[in-house]
């Protein structure tokens, strides 16, 4: 990566209040999905216009877009939250994440849409209380900054191409 | 190769059809057996389709049973299986996933082999041992045969025809399963490692889907007319009519539940063929279940989904939203399935047998024309590896 590219995606190359709004919309999305509030999540959601994916880094690299989640419109996201309140409730093994970040990149892509690079580790505790890594990767973000920071699209790419369990809950 | 598990002789297996001893889930010796007498027996294993390998010299990466394989397509447009072992001294020939490639170099000492498989290089050979011949070397191919671009290997010479082994009744619904005609494009794959033995992951039966399932109550999605046959040497398939409702109001999106095709029935399609692949077709989308064990108590499953060649933009999208969200390891009517893998295999280190009750009217019969929704679908299979494994019947 040249000199210049690194300027200009480094975190410092957007205002302090942006990386804070930007802060605090990441703790929140985190927050929400390991207390198992998917409606959390959902607000962490730019509602007029916004996407979710989670798919492995396999399938991204080729260009192969199927994953194991595809929201491509606000009303999937929505859907999202009753496959697991209402759908799935009281079928699955119950697990707990702790999700890791560490953002890496961001950028302005005009007005007041910023463009993102995040760190994930995910991990996952099952009833038995063992611990294990869910899932490890980056996500791709674009966030609409106005005051608070939402979601207009996060790609969750898993650099663990053969996840160890189902995954009810997003990464 | 001779494992051998003592429970084969010490264990008598229960006189009644129905009943599936649980030892057989959690025994490391037995595990080895399965892999010579079923997975490197005279079965045809599930290891590729061409839509995922279209152009000269793609190639993917697979496994049969613990076995490393490699599939490519040749230079001279055959679609090959190989071990993918150098013919050297055996380091992994190829360690990506997929790619694409008209060469295949062993690292190791550069041994190098083209797409079908030739030796085409070896460097120093003329310091190599008296009767070394390049023709010898070639990589080590494994037996073949295709059906609607569905890639079959065996490790066995014993193993029938392909199309016999099926049986006329698999033929027509694997097809359509396959796009009608196999013309297929990858539209790409989840990939999980359920902790479970293999064969409670091929286990599922027709009897649990109204019940464990509550999106089909949910969306009001009645389960038409259907049909389970089982074949006597394990393979199984599921066809069902689906009544869509008129509206969905569960569903923010219910485009997602949408029906587009005309190729075949409004409904679902489910084929397990022996031992351990699974295909499905749900409403528009297309979906082969490459899988394999990691060891006793791990199947690695690869989910992989397609298009047909002549869809457009549109029904390709279409399929990639009902890939993503329907059918897999997260999908709306299939994440119970996973959840019950698990649940299985580890409820399964208890003493006793499994009992099969749904559909069975005699325990001493196998019955090859069960209802929709029993479990007797499974006994037919259950009995098939009984005999494969040299497991002696009680008498009463
Ligand atoms: S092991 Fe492959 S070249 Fe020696
Ligand atoms: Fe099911």
């Amino acid at each position: 990566m040249s000199d210049q590219v690194r300027s200009d995606t480094r975190l410092s190359s957007v205002s302090r209040d942006v990386r804070d709004q930007i802060a605090d919309l990441q703790a929140d999305y985190i927050a929400a999905l390991d207390s198992q509030d998917m409606k959390g999540w959902l607000a962490s959601f730019d509602e007029n216009n916004s996407s979710y994916f989670c798919r492995s880094k396999e399938n991204e690299d080729e260009g192969l877009e199927v994953g194991y989640m595809f929201d491509d419109c606000h009303e999937r996201i929505c859907d999202r939250v009753k496959f697991v309140d209402e759908i799935w409730a009281g079928t699955f093994e119950e697990y707990q994440t702790r999700h890791f970040l560490q953002p890496t990149r961001c950028k302005s892509l005009g007005e007041d849409l910023y463009s993102a690079q995040t760190n994930f580790t995910v991990m996952y505790t099952d009833d038995a209380g063992i611990t294990k890594v869910l899932a490890s990767g980056c996500y791709d973000d674009e966030i609409v900054v106005n005051g608070v920071a939402r979601l207009r699209s996060r790609k969750a790419v898993l650099d663990t191409n053969v996840v160890p369990r189902y995954m009810v809950y997003p990464i | 190769m001779n494992a051998h598990s003592d429970l084969v002789t010490s264990l008598e297996w229960p006189a009644n059809l129905n009943e599936i001893p649980k030892a057989v889930f959690d025994d490391p010796d037995l595990y080895k057996m399965e892999l010579e007498k079923i997975f490197y027996g005279p079965e045809w294993q599930v290891v590729a389709h061409r839509g995922e390998v279209p152009e000269k010299g793609d190639f993917k990466r697979f496994y049969i049973g613990e076995m490393p394989v490699l599939v490519i397509h040749g230079e001279d447009g055959q679609v090959r299986v190989f071990h993918n072992a150098c013919s050297h001294r055996g380091a992994l020939v190829e360690t990506k996933n997929r790619g694409s490639q008209l060469e295949f170099e062993c690292p190791y000492h550069r041994w190098l082999f083209s797409s079908t498989g030739e030796m085409i290089g070896c460097p120093n050979s003329n310091q190599f041992s008296p009767g070394f011949k390049k023709e010898n070397f070639g990589l080590r191919e494994i037996r073949t045969d295709e059906y609607c671009g569905l890639v079959f290997a065996t490790l066995s010479d014993d193993t029938p025809d392909l199309k016999e082994w099926m049986g006329e009744r698999m033929l027509d619904p694997l097809a359509r399963i396959l796009g009608g005609d196999g013309r297929l494009r990858l539209l790409g794959y989840q990939k999980v490692n359920y902790a479970c033995n293999w064969k409670a992951y091929v286990d599922n039966d027709g009897y649990h889907a109204p019940l464990l399932h509550p999106a089909f109550k949910l969306l009001n999605w009645q389960g038409g007319r259907g049909s389970q046959t089982p074949t006597e040497n394990g393979h199984i398939v599921f066809e069902a009519d689906l009544t869509m409702p008129d509206r969905v109001d569960l569903l923010d999106d219910p485009s997602l539940i949408d029906f587009k095709g005309t190729d075949t029935s409004n409904g679902s399609l489910v084929i397990s063929t022996f031992p351990i692949t699974v295909l499905t077709k749900h409403l528009d989308m297309l979906n082969v279940r490459f899988a394999f064990p990691r060891d006793n108590d791990h199947t690695e499953v690869h989910y992989a989904y397609f298009r047909h060649e002549d869809d457009d933009e549109e029904m390709a999208r279409h399929r990639l939203r009902q890939a993503s969200n329907l059918l897999g390891p997260s999908g709306m009517i299939s994440l119970e399935d996973a959840a019950i893998f698990t649940r299985i295999h580890h409820g399964n280190i208890s003493p006793g047998n499994a009992i099969f009750q749904k559909g069975v009217s005699d325990p001493r019969q196998l019955n090859f024309t069960p209802a929709q929704n029993d479990e007797t679908g499974n006994l037919p299979r259950w009995e098939y590896y009984r005999k494969l494994m040299g497991f002696r019947r009680a008498q009463s």
